[in-house]
């Protein structure tokens, strides 16, 4: 190397640095540095993580030709690539049907431990049984594509990390795949349709799910931590809600003890409503410090009857946020129920913030408003907001809120108030 | 009065303080509670040192005081709880917009005292500094040498170069780098000049004609008709299987040396001729590879591999670019011309090994004799 004076600044950096620097780069830039010097030449080709995306595409405009050359470039990379690959991670909408299984096939042979595929939508691939053979995987995430583990397939011993979106496995296979990984801890699964879907996994903590679920139970997770959960509804899974007997607040809620924060939306408070008795006591969610559950309908009284039972056995809540959803059809509820079921000298210690949007001010919703003020004791904030279909309403919400009794002096409500 | 009310504030403050020693042996006293955010430093503190002056914490070579004052300031901002995320990044924004070179060396410090956010951090800036950048803007932005020849670089990612486009860009960035490196390459021989040797023209044509022997370039007459003939050695022994380069690019580049003020004209002879061997060595190593590939055009000896599917239209066109190009810079042309015709007629570079090379200057030598 020649010595100028100033020399290299760059090639001397240890080679962690190194390939942290080329990982950072679009891959073909990567691939670019091969030209620069001698000592640069093959620098690119034992890099271990090997993320493939759209930042590389070429400025060619049909789409025929940029398939093609991003094909040959994936291609060409691994065939030049010498040493192990840690990560490989393809998000191109580019892609279809490509030679994915040969890709997959030279992946799995080196001990790879994190794999991404996201390719087009159109064509959903059929991921191939080499994929199966990754016993090394620590993280897998696949979009669009048809998963059809073979009958002998024993489970990723290592797994930690599973994202699944938008595929298409048969339902038996979905519940063994996540049994079969003992080390799970984060789970996200996404539009799986009209699945009953039953979860054992001992490590799990964290688990996001969006769809349209027929059922959800958690048979043993006792190390959930964060749990999200999205929920649509069908005509077929309303009329499945009806039919059924189990207690879903049970089923769902019954093993979690170590839950820390709670999410749900759209039908999810409902779904937890069915079924929904007072026979088991309930356990205490010692844990459980931030709740949020939109579109609650608080017209429903079992949907109100949910939310208390949550909140009740939170001692420890700090933070809750709730969003009401209107539906027609108001029914005068009873509120004695209330009066019955909480004791007076029941508080929310910790209760610091509490966040409701589009309140519509029905009765129940100003009789929860109200309890949850009588039993906060240091209650910071409260924001209200209400809901843009109410307009004459406001008023009389205003004037509701004002006369609540506040069991915290610091507390402060702020009315949003948005003018249509 | 100032001392007192020094001493009125230090029990007040109570801060503890360490002390490191960086690789220039000065020391300096930091904040615990900063130096702390360093992994490094911390396992330093918790065996025991840095406590005092006396037993300062040494830093690894590669933490200099300033760049130890930069990493303390980014240890500073963010070892405070209470900041938020946005607040976090757009410091983290201004923090890298530094030199390129202050960037590496704050990269390696950063590295060696295990402080892991913040070598993210300059590695992502140095990644947007190579992003998008040739290869020659890369090398000039980290003075890397440009020690490849054509032929590896296109090695590896041969197949992406299919655009007509950007081969003829290859072969003028080739031809330019041809003369920078013949640049060099008399910048060194300037250097070792006592390495030159005395030898007259025609020692040297004998040696190659006799064979491989002594390898010292020699003469040092400036006659003009031997510098012609050695040009025209020169060009057909730069002229490399594969490369792009033309006879009058190096022809360029010698004339280019000798126009220049850049090299000692009292130099320029032996110089040309430790290039002329250096060119000798890489013509037979390369033209080992692919003597069959050498295509006897009436042009000029062009890299036959890539002329493969160049239409000749454009053949043509990036010939008269290549004509144009050296007219630029060669009053001599009309005379070269003739020479390039007339050696091509005589099919010189039917090489297969490395006597085939000096085959070539037999013939030249001939005929100018």
């Amino acid at each position: 190397m020649e010595k100028d004076s100033d020399c290299d600044l760059i090639s001397d950096l240890p080679e962690s640095i190194i390939e942290t620097i080329l990982t950072k780069l679009p891959i073909r830039d990567a691939v670019r540095t091969s030209v620069i010097s001698t000592r640069w030449r093959y620098r690119w080709a034992s890099m271990t993580h090997l993320v493939f995306d759209d930042r590389s595409a070429t400025d060619y405009t049909d789409p025929n030709t940029v398939r093609d050359r991003v094909e040959n470039f994936v291609t060409k990379f691994l065939l030049l690539h010498n040493g192990p690959i840690h990560k490989f991670s393809i998000c191109s909408s580019h892609l279809g049907a490509c030679p994915i299984d040969q890709w997959l096939l030279f992946i799995s042979r080196k001990d790879v431990k994190e794999v991404v595929i996201e390719l087009g939508e159109d064509e959903w691939f059929r991921a191939p049984s080499c994929l199966f053979s990754c016993k090394n995987l620590t993280g897998l995430e696949l979009v669009y594509c048809e998963l059809n583990p073979p009958p002998n397939f024993k489970g990723f011993p290592w797994l930690k990390n599973l994202n699944l979106h938008q595929i298409a496995i048969p339902p038996d296979d979905i519940e063994c795949l996540i049994s079969s990984c003992p080390l799970l801890e984060n789970l996200s699964m996404s539009y799986f349709d009209g699945v009953e879907l039953t979860i054992r996994a001992p490590n799990l903590k964290y688990l996001v799910l969006e769809g349209e679920f027929k059922d959800i139970c958690l048979a043993n997770t006792p190390r959930l931590v964060n749990v999200s959960v999205l929920m649509y509804m069908t005509d077929h899974i309303a009329n499945h809600f009806e039919q059924s007997s189990s207690c879903n607040f049970d089923k769902f809620l019954g093993g979690v003890p170590k839950l820390e924060r709670l999410t749900g939306h759209l039908y999810f408070t409902k779904f937890l409503s069915i079924g929904n008795r007072n026979e088991r006591r309930p356990m205490t969610y010692h844990q459980l410090k931030f709740i949020e559950l939109y579109q609650v309908s608080f017209e429903d009284i079992n949907e109100v009857l949910v939310v208390l039972k949550l909140i009740v056995n939170c001692p420890n809540l700090k933070s809750l946020q709730i969003s009401g959803s209107t539906s027609a059809g108001a029914r005068d509820p009873d509120l004695q129920f209330w009066d019955k079921n909480i004791s007076e000298d029941f508080t929310l210690h910790e209760l610091k913030t509490v966040k409701l949007t589009d309140v519509s001010g029905v009765p129940l919703e100003m009789r929860f408003i109200k309890f949850l003020l009588e039993h906060s004791p240091v209650l910071e904030e409260m924001t209200v907001t209400p809901s843009s279909y109410v307009t004459e309403g406001r008023l009389s919400m205003l004037i509701d809120l004002v006369s609540f009794r506040r069991a915290s002096p610091q507390a402060s409500i702020v009315f949003v108030h948005k003018s249509i | 009065m100032i001392e007192a009310d020094s001493e009125i504030i230090k029990p007040e403050i109570l801060k503890a303080y360490v002390w490191l020693q960086t690789s220039d042996g000065s020391i300096q006293q930091v904040e615990q509670e900063v130096a702390m955010f360093c992994p490094f430093i911390c396992h330093e503190i918790h065996s025991g040192m840095g406590s005092s002056k006396n037993y300062p914490i040494s830093l690894p070579p590669r933490v200099n005081p300033p760049m130890l004052s930069l990493i303390l300031d980014y240890c500073r901002f963010h070892q405070v709880p209470g900041r938020s995320n946005k607040e976090r990044k757009s410091f983290d924004e201004k923090f890298v917009r530094l030199g390129t070179k202050r960037l590496c060396e704050l990269t390696s410090a950063a590295d060696s005292l295990q402080l892991k956010p913040l070598v993210d951090l300059t590695s992502r800036a140095l990644a947007r500094v190579i992003e998008g950048k040739s290869p020659e803007e890369i090398r000039e932005i980290f003075h890397l040498p440009d020690d490849l020849t054509e032929e590896e670089k296109l090695e590896p990612i041969k197949n992406t170069m299919d655009d007509p486009r950007i081969r003829l860009l290859n072969r003028l960035y080739a031809r330019k780098r041809k003369e920078l490196k013949e640049r060099e390459r008399l910048k060194n021989v300037e250097v070792e000049e006592d390495q030159a040797d005395e030898r007259s023209l025609d020692d040297l044509l004998s040696f190659i004609n006799g064979g491989n022997e002594d390898s010292k370039a020699s003469s040092s007459s400036k006659h003009k008709k031997k510098n012609r003939k050695r040009k025209d050695n020169h060009k057909t022994a730069s002229t490399n299987c594969g490369i792009s380069n033309g006879i009058s690019s190096s022809r360029n580049g010698v004339q280019k040396n000798k126009e220049t003020d850049e090299v000692d004209s009292d130099c320029s002879n032996p110089t040309f001729h430790g290039s002329l061997l250096h060119n000798l060595c890489n013509a037979t190593k390369l033209l080992d590879i692919g003597d069959d590939r050498i295509a006897p055009s009436g042009d000029e000896f062009d890299s036959c591999d890539l002329d493969d599917d160049i239409d000749p239209a454009l053949k043509e066109e990036i010939d008269r670019e290549v004509e144009d190009f050296a007219r630029r810079l060669n009053p001599d042309w009309p005379e070269r011309m003739q020479d390039i015709l007339f050696l091509s007629q005589r099919r010189p570079l039917q090489l297969a090994n490395g006597n085939g090379s000096l085959r070539v200057f037999t013939s030249i030598d001939q005929r100018q004799k």
